[in-house]
């Protein structure tokens, strides 16, 4: 699965970077190290939607306090259902 | 520095100048529709058809500099096509020159195994829907008649990865495009370019962020034998950057960490692979992907200065500059923890430079961060000299056979002899570059040219050793592989 985050300097200054680590976090501490494929991204200009993040195609708003909500839903969700 | 875009660059850098200005000043939203008028005013084209042409390849280049894909075909790869310079190079590979005699011997059409040569009315005809391009016609010509006519673009690329689509436009092939950039600088249209994240740092600059530089250990002597790190440390911090560090202090400590691995699969009669080439480690992924178990685990040089900076200050925001295309590439790969923020070029960092009046000036250089060894990983044979020597400090066996891929061709190579078990070697170093990172495809001098600069910056260092060096530094701070 390729989950891609937005590196670009608004979503920098919105918590990219902490989104990051916590997906990091999340990604080995549930053992998807191989099924996981964590991108950075180049600014789409969608700032004002920052920070954001891209789950095969999809695009969603995170912020750093969502991360792990995002991740259980989006990520492991799509995982369980086997999409 | 001769190279096939030579007057590009010119043009490529005033356009990398002028959203950097903007930028700076806040302004670019409001500005970026003004800079085609500026680089391309009419009402005569200079270069293209028309000044509309040239003004939206204008466009498409500003959208690139901004990390933008030129059109609105959104795509990952670093290394984009500028659809609208492209000039769709004729296609048909062997062609039958006017040198052509239409003799008697009909060497060529007696040599094609594809019956594809006809004999015309005044020369010799090759049919494109017969001809495989295996050359045997224009071998055989005792005229050299037979001109062999490749897109610049195609004849680099190292893994195959560009097309073109119905009309002649080159396309990447992205699945295989290895991000090495060599194909940027072969296009004499300048067709081909790369993202940037220029933008991204002079706002987070502006925003007051704390940004550390880290120099590439190539660029010693890629800008004349006056200007050192202290050079640039000093004129980076003029432009906002917080300080600057020598990569080449990361090549000792990738050097220490890939010394103690190869010992290791040395012994378990293991042959391993270098991890420190970003192009090398995508050409492992993408089209050798058995082989990444013999990849070594180590971090790239710049990893482990921004893994040693975030160590100190979680807080700090790591910005690569080198003569590497591919390191962009490296900064996305997010499953690697702690690597740098973003990866510039020299072009990029010159254009950021230039639109603050910011000249790089000679300096005496007054810190020394990287040994002798770290310095050289930037040269083809760098880093296999660099894993010696420390297996030498070490009082490890350093009688092991490393095959230096000196270019992607021979990375290809060695990768395909490891994949069959017929690599007669135990290691490889893998470059991407021919000659190394001073080979990158954004250097700012060739190799040559830069040669004496390099030699004479690198032989004012002290004689200190790779580990001697890295007692300086706390290394239990982080870690030195990938998980």
């Amino acid at each position: 699965m390729r989950v891609s985050i937005c590196i670009g300097s608004a979503c920098h200054l919105k918590g990219s970077r902490e989104v990051i680590q916590k997906l990091q976090k999340l990604v080995t501490e549930n053992g998807l190290d191989g099924e996981v494929d964590l991108n950075g991204d180049f600014c789409s200009g969608n700032c004002r939607k920052g920070v954001c993040v891209t789950v095969d195609g999809t695009l969603y708003s995170v912020k750093p306090e969502t991360t792990e909500d995002f991740f259980k839903r989006e990520i492991l969700g799509r995982l369980n259902a086997g999409i | 520095m001769v190279t096939n875009d030579a007057t590009l660059l010119r043009i490529k850098h005033d356009i990398l100048y002028e959203v950097a200005k903007l930028a700076w000043n806040g302004q670019l939203e409001d500005g970026r529709d003004d800079i085609p008028y500026v680089i391309s005013p009419g009402p005569q084209a200079k270069y293209r058809c028309c000044v509309y042409k040239e003004r939206e390849i204008v466009r498409q280049r500003i959208r690139l500099a901004e990390g933008k894909c030129p059109t609105d075909r959104n795509t990952n790869n670093v290394v984009q096509v500028i659809n609208a310079a492209c000039e769709e190079c004729p296609i048909a590979s062997y062609t039958v020159t006017d040198n052509c005699r239409k003799c008697m011997g009909k060497a060529c059409q007696n040599s094609c195994p594809f019956g594809a040569i006809t004999i015309g009315n005044t020369k010799a005809h090759i049919d494109p829907d017969k001809c495989r391009e295996c050359g045997k016609c224009a071998q055989a010509c005792p005229y050299n008649a037979i001109a062999h006519l490749e897109r610049p673009c195609k004849k680099v690329c190292p893994v195959d990865a560009i097309t073109y689509d119905e009309y002649g436009i080159c396309v990447i092939d992205e699945k295989k495009c290895i991000q090495c950039g060599a194909c940027i600088h072969s296009c004499p249209f300048g067709a081909i370019g790369s993202k940037t994240f220029m933008v991204d740092v002079i706002r987070l600059i502006n925003a007051g962020k704390k940004v550390v530089a880290m120099m590439a250990p190539a660029t010693e002597g890629q800008f004349g034998p006056d200007i050192t790190f202290s050079s640039w440390r000093t004129a980076l911090k003029k432009i906002g950057f917080a300080d600057m560090i020598e990569v080449g202090l990361g090549g000792d400590m990738t050097a220490a960490a890939e010394a103690e691995e190869w010992a290791e699969a040395y012994k378990q009669g293991k042959k391993m692979t270098t991890s420190c080439c970003p192009a090398f480690v995508n050409m492992i992924k993408q089209h050798f992907p058995e082989l990444l178990d013999n990849m070594s685990t180590t971090v790239s040089p710049m990893c482990a200065v921004s893994r040693m900076l975030k160590a100190k200050d979680p807080g700090v925001i790591t910005v690569f500059i080198g003569p590497c295309i591919a390191k962009k590439s490296e900064t996305l790969d997010l499953n690697i923890q702690g690597n740098a923020d973003y990866a510039m070029t020299y072009g990029e960092i010159r254009a950021m430079l230039r639109a603050k009046d910011v000249i790089l000036e000679p300096e005496e250089n007054d810190t020394q961060e990287a040994s002798v060894f770290g310095k050289r990983f930037g040269n083809g044979g760098g880093v296999t000299a660099a894993v010696l020597q420390c297996l030498k400090e070490t009082g490890e066996n350093d009688d092991i056979k490393v095959a230096r891929c000196n270019g992607a061709a021979e990375c290809k190579k060695a990768l395909m002899l490891l994949k069959v078990g017929r690599l007669p070697e135990d290691f490889i170093e893998g470059m991407a570059c021919v000659g190394g990172c001073v080979g990158g495809p954004s250097k700012h001098k060739t190799e040559m040219e830069a040669k004496k600069s390099r030699d004479k910056l690198i032989a004012e260092a002290d004689a200190r050793e790779v580990h001697e060096n890295l007692k300086n530094y706390d290394m239990a701070s982080f870690s030195m592989h990938r998980h």
